[in-house]
């Protein structure tokens, strides 16, 4: 019995470890590409500076590669720790560790890109603003890095934390679940992040004057673009955290394991949603200054309502876990 | 010409993070080892090294990325990312093997050159900085 439990854990870390690294990878990988070819049209259009523009292509590459980098790690201790092999529980949380991290690093690897590609394209257009650009591209892509971070965090709770003492089930649903939550969770922010990001450093090099209000805003825009992430999170504590009673009913794991997937694909939406709003209004607020009060009031309005469809999926997530 | 000056743009960059990068790591390391932290001060500077060796190799092989034909800047990217994870997965399984590093001090280490990039913009932002007069005076938006 024992045997057959190690042999499925090592299973399970095998597994863990790719999905973590191999949709860890992706988003990475199509950000900086991103950049790249951002950067490649910046250079045609003003090769008299290639020189900054290969320095910026650089630098945002290297904090679009955080998130995969994350995936390594966990990635890297799935592979090569060789863990408890107490109860079945152990399969579904080395599972759950490698999902949420390789799916919550794709948001943020693609969206971490955004900006750092459109601050090639302004730096080529307005070299003068080759500081403020380059600092707000790295504001931007590092608060992108947030859900990725969040991911990170369940998959080292998931992996540090001692869930033998748990009945199998419904334990190996919850923890699912919680990765699941967790992972889904975080694309939705990340990308939204992503393009907020980016229309400020358009903005900021289309009218340097108004680079405070918009760097502000931004922030502001991709603070709220976040919060999806957060319910996923949240959820995902929850499943971890909350203990539940000893059961023999498929129904009971089947409903902790939906709510995690309610939570996760709900945030998806959202996320990317609140970020076209943000995304516009800042780049609105670049073109006309004197807009800033209404167009941030309106931004928040509508970033409120296109976050509506989270908070039902965060309801129907606790119902799930508490009701049912 | 083009080639040359972006080049040495990215060396100037590579030499300014990653000296910065070490000096502090090695200065952390100095702290851990003086309060008998040995395995979380030699997982940071162990963790660093890779992390600037992945930066070097980074900015070293993108100018070879231009020029060449489109299968072949692919399957080259492709090989050097290869390479550069690889070269990063050696610090996290020695860490995860050996006690004598420190495997959250290793993670730490792995992104010192994320970490010295965004400190020193933000400083040279907000405090250091006398842009704000510069740029005022020439807008020019470059259609």
């Amino acid at each position: 019995m024992t045997d057959d439990i190690q042999v499925w854990v090592k299973v399970a870390a095998f597994i863990g470890g790719g999905m973590a690294m191999g949709f860890g990878a992706l988003g990475a990988a199509i950000g900086e590409g991103y950049t790249a070819a951002k950067a490649n049209e910046a250079i045609a259009r003003n090769p008299q500076i290639s020189g900054d523009l290969f320095k910026t292509m650089l630098i945002g590459q290297a904090i679009a590669e955080s998130a995969s980098i994350f995936a390594l790690v966990i990635a890297m201790i799935l592979l090569f720790t060789d863990f408890a092999a107490e109860s079945y529980v152990m399969v579904s949380v080395l599972l759950a560790a490698g999902l949420s991290m390789g799916l919550g690093a794709i948001g943020s690897g693609v969206g971490s890109g955004f900006p750092a590609g459109e601050a090639c394209t302004g730096i080529a257009r307005q070299p003068a603003m080759n500081g403020r650009l380059t600092t707000n591209m790295l504001i931007g892509s590092a608060v992108c890095q947030t859900p990725a971070i969040f991911a990170l965090v369940t998959s080292f709770i998931l992996l540090f934390t001692n869930f033998s003492d748990r009945p199998v089930s419904p334990t190996w649903a919850a923890i699912l679940g919680a990765g699941f939550a967790s992972g889904f969770g975080a694309i939705g922010s990340g990308l939204g992040g992503g393009l907020v990001a980016q229309a400020s450093c358009e903005g900021i090099a289309r009218q340097p004057l108004s680079a405070t209000p918009v760097t502000n805003v931004m922030l502001l825009g991709q603070a709220v673009t976040q919060t999806t992430a957060i319910y996923g999170l949240l959820i995902s504590f929850i499943l971890m955290f909350k203990g539940f009673a000893p059961s023999q009913s498929i129904a009971e794991s089947m409903a902790l394991l939906g709510a995690g997937l309610c939570m996760g694909i709900g945030a998806i939406g959202p996320g990317i949603g609140e970020g076209f709003t943000a995304q516009s209004a800042v780049k609105w607020i670049s073109r006309n200054q004197s807009a800033t009060a209404s167009l941030t009031r309106s931004m928040l309005v509508g970033q409120a309502v296109a976050e509506s469809t989270g908070i039902y999926a965060l309801v129907i997530s606790l119902v799930l876990i508490f009701v049912i | 010409m083009t080639k040359t000056t972006g080049m040495e743009q990215i060396r100037k960059t590579q030499k300014k993070y990653c000296s910065l990068a070490i000096t502090f790591a090695i200065f952390a390391g100095i702290i851990f080892f003086l309060f008998d932290l040995k395995p979380i001060g030699k997982g940071l500077i162990f963790g660093t090294i890779f992390s600037i060796i992945n930066f070097i190799l980074m900015g070293e092989t993108l100018p070879m990325k231009i020029g060449i034909s489109r299968n072949k800047a692919a399957v080259f990217s492709f090989l050097s990312i290869l390479l550069r994870y690889a070269l990063l997965a050696i610090p996290l399984v020695s860490s995860i093997k050996l006690e004598r590093f420190n495997i959250g001090a290793t993670v730490c280490g792995l992104f010192m050159v994320q970490l010295v990039i965004l400190a020193d913009e933000m400083l040279h932002q907000f405090y250091f900085s006398t842009r704000k007069k510069k740029y005022s005076k020439k807008l020019l938006w470059k259609n």
